[in-house]
């Protein structure tokens, strides 16, 4: 992991956990680094695949792709939003963050905690077994995070 | 060599384009369909098979915008009325999805037809002072054959006896309803106590194994998101028949930027599109084509016009959307609402004439009021939930207890928006795409008729809410109500209508003086220019658009094929 700074985790662990209690525990922290990192990635890690279904209930099929291709200006919007991010956990490593900036850590910590392990948090669907929040019928394929086939 | 590339070019492949599509391509024409966003939806091979891009997926749906715009490539602005200078909010506004499909895609697939009365609210009910509530160029009967054939086209599931309000029809539903949500059978139960009518919702929605997809697996994952096993026919299955004739060319991430005309400048030729697979100087690319049918949608369309001059003065006017009326309950046990297809049941009560709307209206100083649909459903995003309730130590115990989420169920009423001149779709002067081209921009106030609706349906459906079980019951309403300006300043997106219920913005009629498109749906100033969407609506009644802006493109370019190509 690459993406912060020398201290700045404690900084922007302790803020992710103000804004969802339990978040960095579930993989917050994770969860941001991989979302500031996706371009970094072919395909970006940004939208999650389901891979191939054999039938309605099936499974992904084995060697799918673990992350759905992004056209060329979705990786420019995407390039634009996640330099926005990354200015932003700055300000919150540094101790000055905006409202824009909290709103954006809560708003991240939320998708950290009670979206789908298949970005990094969620860790072990631990986030919806806190809530009662049922496994999904069709995720989109668990294998896609770090190691993900492209 | 031909002079044209196919006889006909289609813009947008939602509903009404795929629908379209389909048609001309039934009767043998050639058609390219161009789709500005990408394709999630269906292999471009034959036998052109699901891509299965769509889970079960919060984040990519609703957070990612996995199925398009997104709004830093494609904002959008908003604004009230002229007094709120050029605009109030850059960003999301209404944006349905831009994707192959369009917005088929994200919706629960709810297919009402419209009432007999729907097309003649003028002469049935009377003027509005302040709207412009008029007659449609055609009748519901017009229209029966065609809601017909896009029911049997789109395989939607209902029973065709449950709504005693519903017009005729000539055949039952293609597909017997799906599984009933249990919580909506509570609330039906409780909304017939209090003499209402509710029924079975008509769904776009596999209810058994149907046209090479399967049935629903009533995953929880409807409305707002791509269906994980194409249960959703709506628009796949049009597309697909279009696609398997071999005469039928789709073309995502290609940007129409102008219709061609000839020198008369009353015939277009064709279509020029920015082909969107290249960054960052996109090519820009020509079809030639008999016939131009312009299906992008009651935004995007008026959108295109207007760069134009194409239309006359009234394109981009008498913006409706549905104005929405919420009423949520919240129950003292789970409501279930995280699995089923979000909405399964409906009722109509609310648009129907009698003593009590009469009331109303009389002691508003209205001549008449309708409401609309009345939807019985749920949302499960703990994602969305999550960010609703505030940081720190409540947060936990909030989202255990959700009373937004576990524990509630709503009564939407996507209650009838009265058209008036002054709401409307133009260019905003200055905000432009990653293309340069100018944005849209909403101009959108509420008519105080949908105020007066509202606010007679909230207590109604509290009380139906309570009498079903529910703990406590509230409404809110979108656009909302009461003091905006501290919102317009802090908020203005959120004051901005949220329905994707975009209609009425190329209406249809038969004086060219009052209307941009023909009974027939032809541009009066370019008539080889077709209209396929929800623009052409006259005015937006109170039911979801989908099945009649289908039937409409259905009847459209059936009589194009009879005129020849």
């Amino acid at each position: 992991m690459t993406t912060f700074e020398a201290g700045w985790e404690a900084a922007v662990s302790a803020a992710l956990d103000a804004a969802v209690p339990g978040s960095v525990e579930l993989g917050a922290l994770a969860y941001v680094e991989r979302l500031l990192t996706a371009l970094d990635h072919d395909p970006p890690r940004i939208w999650a695949a389901p891979g191939r279904w054999d039938g309605p209930l099936g499974q992904p099929e084995p060697g799918a792709p673990a992350w759905l291709e992004l056209g060329p200006w979705e990786r420019q919007a995407w390039a634009q939003r996640l330099a926005g991010f990354r200015e932003a956990y700055e300000r919150v490593a540094d101790g000055a963050p905006t409202e824009d900036d909290l709103r954006m850590v809560h708003h991240h910590a939320s998708e950290a905690t009670y979206g789908d392990p298949a970005y990094g948090g969620n860790r072990g669907g631990g986030g919806w077994a806190r809530i009662g929040f049922p496994e999904p019928l069709h995720p989109p394929a668990r294998e896609g995070g770090e190691g993900a086939t492209a | 060599m031909s002079d044209v590339d196919c006889d006909a070019v289609v813009v947008g492949s939602g509903p009404g384009g795929a629908t379209a599509a389909e048609v001309l391509t039934a009767a043998g024409w050639s058609v390219i369909v161009l789709e500005k966003g990408r394709n999630h939806l269906l292999s471009l091979e034959a036998p052109h098979e699901p891509l299965r891009h769509f889970a079960n997926d919060e984040i990519a749906a609703h957070r990612r915008f996995l199925l398009g715009p997104d709004p830093l490539l494609e904002p959008r602005t908003y604004r009230r009325t002229e007094a709120d200078g050029e605009r109030l909010a850059v960003g999301n506004v209404n944006n349905l999805p831009s994707t192959v499909g369009g917005g088929g895609i994200h919706a629960d697939a709810k297919l009402p037809r419209f009432l007999e009365e729907d097309f003649c609210l003028r002469s049935t009910r009377g003027p509005v002072e302040g709207a412009s509530v008029e007659d449609w160029p055609l009748a519901y009967d017009d229209l029966e054959p065609h809601y017909t054939a896009v029911e049997q086209l789109f395989g939607v599931a209902g029973d065709a006896e449950a709504n005693p309000f519903a017009a005729w029809r000539s055949a039952p539903y293609p597909l017997p309803p799906g599984d009933d949500m249990p919580m909506a059978v509570v609330t039906s139960e409780a909304a017939e106590r209090a003499g209402f009518h509710p029924y079975r919702a008509p769904t776009g929605i596999n209810s058994i194994a149907a046209d090479g997809r399967p049935a629903c697996t009533d995953c929880g994952y409807c409305g707002g998101y791509g269906c994980p096993v194409q249960a959703k026919s709506d628009p796949i299955a049009a597309l697909q028949r279009a696609l398997r004739t071999g005469r039928c060319d789709l073309r995502p991430e290609s940007y129409v930027t102008e219709i061609v005309r000839d020198a008369s400048g009353r015939r277009a030729t064709g279509v020029r599109y920015l082909d969107l697979r290249e960054h960052p100087e996109p090519s820009v690319r020509e079809v030639r084509a008999h016939h131009v049918v312009l299906a992008a949608g009651a935004f995007e369309t008026p959108r295109l016009l207007l760069r134009q001059g194409l239309g006359g003065d009234l394109v981009g006017r008498y913006l409706t959307y549905h104005y929405q009326t919420f009423t949520v309950g919240i129950f003292g046990r789970d409501t279930g609402g995280e699995r089923g297809r979000s909405v399964t049941h409906l009722h109509d009560d609310l648009l129907i004439d009698g003593p009590g709307l009469r009331a109303v209206a009389r002691e508003a100083g209205l001549p008449w009021v309708r409401g609309g649909v009345v939807e019985h459903g749920a949302g499960h995003m703990p994602v969305e939930e999550s960010t609703t309730y505030g940081p720190g130590e409540h947060h936990l115990p909030s989202m255990r207890d959700s009373a937004l989420r576990r524990r509630f169920w709503v009564f939407t009423m996507q209650g009838e928006d009265l058209p008036q001149a002054a709401n409307r779709i133009d260019l905003d002067p200055s905000v432009t795409d990653a293309w340069g081209l100018p944005a849209g921009r909403v101009t959108y106030a509420p008519h105080r008729h949908e105020l007066v609706a509202s606010a007679h349906a909230g207590p109604v459906h509290e009380a139906i809410l309570r009498d079903a079980g529910a703990q406590a019951a509230f409404t809110a309403t979108s656009p909302p109500q009461g003091d905006l300006d501290l919102h317009a300043t802090a908020n203005p997106l959120g004051i901005a209508p949220a329905s994707k219920h975009v209609m009425g913005t190329a209406r249809m009629g038969a004086d060219p003086t009052t209307s941009v498109v023909s009974p027939e749906q032809r541009l009066w100033d370019c008539d080889n220019v077709l209209v396929c969407d929800s623009s052409v609506f006259v005015t937006s009644t109170g039911y979801n658009p989908t099945l009649t802006l289908a039937a409409l493109a259905h009847r459209a370019s059936t009589l194009l094929v009879g005129g020849g190509r």
